[in-house]
């Protein structure tokens, strides 16, 4: 088992096209690395330089100690479930599975055990003996998979390996991976658009845009303290409410000051913002759904951050409800308890936790204080 | 009403129906009818004649199957069936090696992929008469002049040789473009989870390429193998059957004895075998490699 490191590494496609920057990132020896990022922004570009699969234009790529740059893909000791599964049309379930085994020279009983065990996590006893063809999304899915277990590698490299799965499955699978990644202590590398399975799988998460790298930090210290605006609204869903606001200061106070509305923030918040010259300025302010409540405790509780809004659709979770509501001409969401008595056309009154209030510079959009 | 409308609406489709009939009847009856007076005709006839002693000129009698049973203890007919299927089984092996290398190597990541693709496809365009000639001049003229040696088609045991060189280098070009589009089927994720698998070079091609390409070997097969029975056009242009006969294909046989050697109703009766075995050996063919293809 081994760490990698990615040092600067660049990725410029032969058509000029740039789709990762100077991406920087050391992984430590069985440490499991989220993905995230909006479609096209170079996850899968980044996993295929790693693999191996696509010429890395600049910068150092080390497995363990090695630099790996110029070296064969099948010399890195890496197995790669595809975004596209890349299954072998012309081999049944089990061949798929035991073709790297069978090119590695790996002797006949053992392939054969490493298979059946592998069918027996993934579910697919039953299905051995077919084609890719005779399969269905999420059982083509769970073949690429398991070619990616037997083989027991250095690292993995997992492109939305559970995109096309129910959602029973994909719990269980995901409970699968995490297992497997307690077993064999591998060193995985995970592309996923879930933000479940990033928040609940990763050690870590590198969150991108546009080939640059955002963010790289552990999943609560990304959803607690976000480093930019990007990443507050990219992490967590329903996604950060965000509204202007101007810095002022009453009674020695430092308060944000929106439209009519004035809210108290906490005394670090302030002198932060006072410390970066931010008084009189506008900035963006950022609260999570689940920060703002409409329950009376609350609303006595955070007495200094009351705000008001129309409920313009009532969102009904199960476990919870989505209001959102029109405030300071931006949308808002709130998730509050299913007993709520609010409903679409109310007036509600909505408390903001004042310490969960992020606040983040408007032209750079880096945060300022969480 | 309404009953009246979609009566009109069950009418007018038929209508239109007869309509296109009659213009696919159009385009397709005088096709229908030279093709039954130079194809059909023909061969209809020539089964009759298998049945006489015509000499292609004359008077004739019937002889009942008697050409038929001469066919199997003649021995120049068995010497052009022993000629032809020999040439046929080396040239194809060697059109399908050579024409599968080369489309590996032009479907590989290399420069003037589109220019060499035109040019490796230039002698089918050819009329094989014509490279035919070319080549007896080379191997007349030229390869000897540089070998200081005989011409290699005035050699009976060596003139085959020349006619595979001939076959194979014209028929080279069609089977490596259907290779090629055979090469350009196979997806380019299969190939790079085959890289991360170990799979390179040889067992690459043994693993990967060559089951995915299965059903473009068939046709390949079966098609060099139907036109190198067939073979005329190069015997007419190389070596007119000889030396001694050892050149002479079926089809040459056919035509020549048949034509100008007074033997019109037996070569008749050897062409109606001759069409009776390729027919055989096409569809064995289709059938055992058909089986050995990949169910996708
Ligand atoms: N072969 C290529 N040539 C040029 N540009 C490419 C090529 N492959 C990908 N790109 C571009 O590079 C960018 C990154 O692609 P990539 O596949 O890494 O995205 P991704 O983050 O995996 O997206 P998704 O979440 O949709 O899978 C995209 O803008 C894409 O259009
Ligand atoms: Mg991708």
């Amino acid at each position: 088992m081994a760490g990698l490191s990615l040092e600067h590494i660049g990725k410029k496609y032969p058509n000029g096209y740039e789709a990762v920057k100077d991406f920087n990132l050391e992984i430590a020896d069985k440490e499991f690395i989220i993905f995230v990022g909006p479609s096209g922004c170079g996850k899968s570009t980044t996993l295929r330089m790693i693999a191996g699969l696509e010429d890395i234009t600049s910068g150092t790529l080390k497995i363990g100690d090695k630099v790996v740059n110029d070296l064969e893909p099948k010399d890195r000791d890496i197995a790669m479930v595809f975004q596209n599964y890349a299954l072998y049309p012309h081999m049944t379930v089990y061949d798929n599975m035991a073709f790297g085994l069978k090119m590695r020279k790996t002797p006949k009983d053992e392939i054969d055990k490493a298979v059946r065990e592998a069918a027996r996590i993934l579910d697919l006893d039953q299905l051995l003996k077919r084609k890719p063809s005779q399969l269905s999304g999420g059982q083509r899915q769970r073949v690429a998979m398991g070619r990616a277990i037997v083989r027991n590698p250095q690292v993995f490299l997992m492109d939305e390996p559970l995109s096309n799965l129910d959602a029973k499955l994909r719990v269980q699978m995901r409970t699968e991976i995490a297992r497997l990644h307690d077993r064999l202590g591998a060193t995985i590398i995970y592309v996923t658009h879930d933000q479940t399975e990033a928040m609940t799988l990763g050690t870590r998460i590198v969150v991108m845009k546009d080939g640059v790298v955002q963010q790289v930090d552990t999943p609560t210290n990304l959803y607690n303290e976000p480093d930019n605006l990007f990443v507050a609204g990219f992490i967590g869903s329903p996604q950060m409410n965000f509204f202007d606001a101007v810095v002022a200061k009453e009674d020695d106070k430092v308060v944000l000051k929106v439209g009519g509305d004035t809210l108290a923030l906490p005394a670090a918040k302030g002198e932060a913002l006072l410390a970066g010259g931010y008084e009189g300025k506008t900035v963006v302010a950022g609260i999570r759904p689940e920060d703002i409540s409409d329950e009376a405790e609350d609303l006595a509780k955070f007495s200094g951050t009351v705000i008001e809004g129309e409920v313009a659709v009532f969102e009904l979770l199960g476990a919870g409800v989505n209001l959102n509501f029109d405030y300071a001409d931006t949308q808002m969401t709130a998730s509050v308890a299913p007993t709520t008595p609010a409903r679409v056309g109310d007036v509600v009154r909505f408390a903001l936790d004042p310490d969960k209030i992020h606040i983040f510079d408007k032209t750079t959009e880096l945060a300022i204080v969480h | 009403m309404k009953k009246k409308d979609s009566q009109a609406e069950l009418l007018k489709p038929k209508k239109t129906v007869t309509e296109r009939e009659r213009t696919f009847a159009m385009i397709a009856i005088p096709i229908l009818i030279l093709f039954f007076l130079f194809n059909t005709l023909p061969l209809i006839k020539g089964f009759i004649y298998s049945f006489t002693n015509f000499k292609g000129y004359g008077s004739y009698e019937w002889v009942g199957l008697r050409n038929y049973i001469d066919l199997f203890t003649d021995a120049r007919v068995g010497k052009s069936y022993l000629f032809t299927v020999k040439l046929a089984f080396f040239t194809t092996i060697l059109v399908n090696i050579v024409s599968l290398l080369m489309a590996l190597g032009l479907n590989a990541k290399i420069k003037f992929k589109s220019a060499l693709r035109g040019m490796y496809f230039l002698p089918n365009i050819l009329g094989a008469l014509v490279v035919g000639y070319i080549f007896n001049y080379f191997f007349t003229y030229i390869v000897p002049a540089i070998f200081h040696t005989t011409s290699i088609l005035a050699s009976g045991s060596k003139a085959w040789i020349a006619v595979m060189i001939v076959c194979a280098w014209q028929a080279i070009a069609m089977n490596t473009i259907i290779y090629i589009s055979g090469l350009q089927t196979v997806p380019e994720d299969v190939y790079e989870a085959g890289m991360l698998d170990g799979a390179t070079g040889w067992s690459k091609f043994r693993h990967l390429t060559f089951p995915l390409i299965i059903p473009f070997f068939t046709i390949n097969m079966v098609l060099c193998m139907k036109n190198f029975l067939m073979v005329f056009d190069q015997i007419m242009a190389l070596t007119k059957g000889g030396p001694a006969q050892s050149t002479e294909s079926i089809s040459f046989l056919i035509y020549n004895n048949g034509m100008s050697g007074g033997q019109f109703g037996f070569q008749s009766a050897n062409a109606v075998i001759f069409f009776i075995v390729i027919v055989t050996i096409s569809v064995f063919q289709m059938r055992f490699l058909n089986s050995k293809e990949e169910q996708l």
